[in-house]
């Protein structure tokens, strides 16, 4: 199968301006998104996922915060580089996004059906009744019962399932080419977690479209995701396939994650965590980011920040450990030993 | 909704109890006779005993009280001490005048105050922001009886633009109206921006943005229509002053209304007229609050479900 990209992320950096300095929320991101794939972006609170989201539809708050360095290639169109009124056109339309937060995303009011129903008119150009019609069959096909009566609604009415499933609606109204889910189920149960992820995969089968999915939860990455990026402040350190990650994972970070995961099957007396905190991003270290927590960090690691290295087609780290100039490092170090 | 206006309805009775024992108390406290007022300066001793007899001021101030109340369960206001016209009469003859005012004032209030809020809140920090700011911290600290003579000064005295005093045309109303409605729309516009600010934060903004929205549909569809609920309550409280407001405004401007009666009235202690224009005023008012409670519901429906 010819494999067709939609969307390029390349070098992205998106820093904050405040009084304390500057944040380097996202610092130097790339990716690469394939027609009907599914990317998740995974990394603890603070590593830049959300604000690498935002980014890729420009509605990082600003001031404080700017795009200050980047590509990105919508169908070869840079994001970056159009106009309000282009940009305009293609949010909601071209790229939709899923919000974190279900309760608080939706306009407290305007009934759900209006809310879903003027992005239809605006961007597909349809009647008041017909968008209104297709508001309706978007909430039918989001799993929502009495959807007639659901759609004259205000949010408050709604439980918080289904509030983000019409989230969803609202975000696949106009089948877009890319779907943005930010921790679209962190403030769910778990039972309708697993509800919305069936929904989000069966759209997404329907529908064709690509999805990043953005999450700290690596089991549903697991579940629903192709190939994963984990980033560590602001870098995305690790990037593969779902399947060579979990298996495989080659940056001591993503290992020190698929580590602490809880296992059920195991007798576990205590959880495994990471030692140490993330750095802050208003003051990274020089070298490897990750150095005051890696247990095989040296000193080549504290002088010189890693590149992300590509190990195999589809593969990339950002760690020496994989380099040439490792092997000369712990030469070096056995040898003054 | 229903059972929300009947038990609002009801309320009035108290209201109106309250407010006609109140005024009444507070005007047999003011020194001042009103039959020695009436008689006239060096009128004999029988004369005002005469007419305080006549006017039912010798009796008990609670059989006064009651048969006021009686009175006015009858639909009857009370005369007039000063004319012997029916309180009624006079209030009917001045209520438009004031009313009209009122409902100018209210409108500049709304209006400009709505305006100048979102056009700082659209741009915070700019030169529009804070030079509306100015004005509108202006509007808030000048008193209003200033404030009409300051206008009256520019735009009649010295421009000759418009009238002086007095409610003849179009062009009389804009004075008052603009004296009156100033410090309202001032205390309009900062409330509209501030809450116009903390609404433009909220997530849901963000969606209206996601969904690739124009930003006028934003600012007045998303933002607005959530950032109004705390202005509406403004705007009703704004009511209760500008009531009180007309009072002086009508006296700057001499304009023969409510207000103005009321303050007459006062100073020849006819104790009926004051009470009755009070009576008068404070039912407008308790009218308003309603209609502004059901405002603020219709675009909270949230509060509804209580």
């Amino acid at each position: 199968m010819k494999q067709e990209t939609v969307l390029e992320v390349k070098n992205l950096q998106t820093y904050f301006y405040s009084s304390e300095g500057v944040a380097k929320a996202v610092d130097g991101v790339s990716f690469t998104l394939q027609k009907g794939e599914t990317l998740g972006i995974v990394g603890e609170s603070g590593c830049g996922k959300s604000m690498t989201s935002l980014s890729l539809l420009r509605l990082v708050p600003s001031p404080p915060g700017k795009i200050i360095n980047g590509e990105i290639l919508l169908n070869n169109t840079d994001i970056l580089k159009l106009s309000d009124e282009e940009l305009r056109k293609i949010r909601g339309n071209k790229i939709s996004m899923i919000f974190q937060e279900p309760m608080t995303s939706l306009n407290p009011v305007l009934s759900v059906g209006e809310q879903i129903a003027e992005s239809i008119r605006l961007h597909q150009g349809l009647s008041r009744k017909d968008a209104w019609e297709k508001a309706v069959d978007m909430i039918r096909l989001v799993g929502i019962p009495a959807p007639e009566k659901r759609a004259k609604q205000e949010p408050y009415q709604l439980s918080g399932g289904m509030r983000q499933r019409i989230m969803i609606a609202m975000a696949l109204a106009c089948t877009p080419d890319v779907l943005i889910a930010d921790e679209p189920t962190t403030a769910l149960d778990v039972t309708i977690q697993a509800q919305i992820i069936d929904i989000i995969q069966n759209l997404q089968k329907q529908l064709g479209m690509s999805i990043i999915f953005i999450t700290h939860d690596l089991g549903v990455v697991a579940e629903i995701c192709d190939k994963i990026a984990v980033m560590y402040a602001g870098q995305v350190v690790e990037e593969g396939t779902t399947d060579s990650l979990f298996e495989k994972p080659l940056h001591p970070y993503t290992n020190g994650l698929i580590q602490s995961l809880p296992k059920l099957y195991e007798d576990q007396e205590e959880l495994s965590t990471i030692h140490g905190t993330v750095p802050s991003p208003y003051n990274y270290p020089i070298g490897c980011r990750y150095a005051e927590r890696c247990p095989f960090a040296t000193e080549l690691c504290r002088k010189k920040q890693p590149e992300l290295l590509t190990i195999e087609p589809g593969k990339k780290v950002r760690c020496w450990m994989y380099s040439k100039e490792w092997q000369g490092a712990t030469l070096m170090e056995e040898m003054t030993v | 909704m229903t059972l929300f206006i009947l038990k609002r309805l009801a309320q009035i009775i108290p209201v109106t109890l309250g407010v006609t024992l109140v005024v009444f108390l507070i005007m047999q406290m003011i020194p001042g006779d009103p039959a020695i007022i009436l008689a006239g300066e060096g009128a004999s001793q029988e004369t005002v005993a005469e007419l305080r007899e006549n006017l039912g001021l010798n009796k008990p101030l609670a059989v006064q009280y009651t048969d006021y109340i009686k009175n006015l369960l009858q639909g009857d206001m009370g005369h007039s001490l000063k004319n012997n016209q029916p309180v009624f009469e006079e209030i009917t003859a001045r209520l438009p005048i004031t009313i009209e005012l009122a409902f100018y004032s209210i409108l500049i209030t709304i209006v400009l105050g709505l305006v100048a809020g979102i056009i700082s809140a659209i741009r915070p920090y700019s030169f529009m922001d804070v030079g509306l700011m100015i004005v509108a911290l202006l509007g808030i600290s000048l008193p209003s009886f200033w404030l009409g003579i300051l206008l009256m000064y520019l735009f009649s005295v010295q421009l000759h633009w418009l009238p002086v005093a007095g409610w003849d045309s179009a062009k009389h109303i804009i004075l008052p109206a603009v004296t009156l409605g100033a410090g309202g729309a001032a205390i309009v516009a900062r409330m509209t921006r501030s809450s116009m600010l903390e609404v433009v934060n909220q997530d849901y903004i963000r969606t209206a943005k996601a969904k690739g929205l124009k930003g006028y549909i934003i600012i007045l569809k998303h933002a607005l229509r959530n950032a109004l609920i705390p202005v509406i309550t403004v705007v009703g409280l704004q009511f209760g002053s500008l009531l009180g407001g007309t009072v002086l405004v009508e006296s700057v401007f001499a304009v023969n209304g409510l207000g103005r009666m009321i303050v007459d009235a006062i100073r020849t202690r006819d104790i009926p007229i004051v009470q009755g224009g009070v009576l008068v005023a404070s039912l407008i008012f308790v009218f308003i609050n309603l209609f502004v409670d059901i405002l603020y519901r219709i675009f909270n429906k949230r509060m509804d479900l209580n």
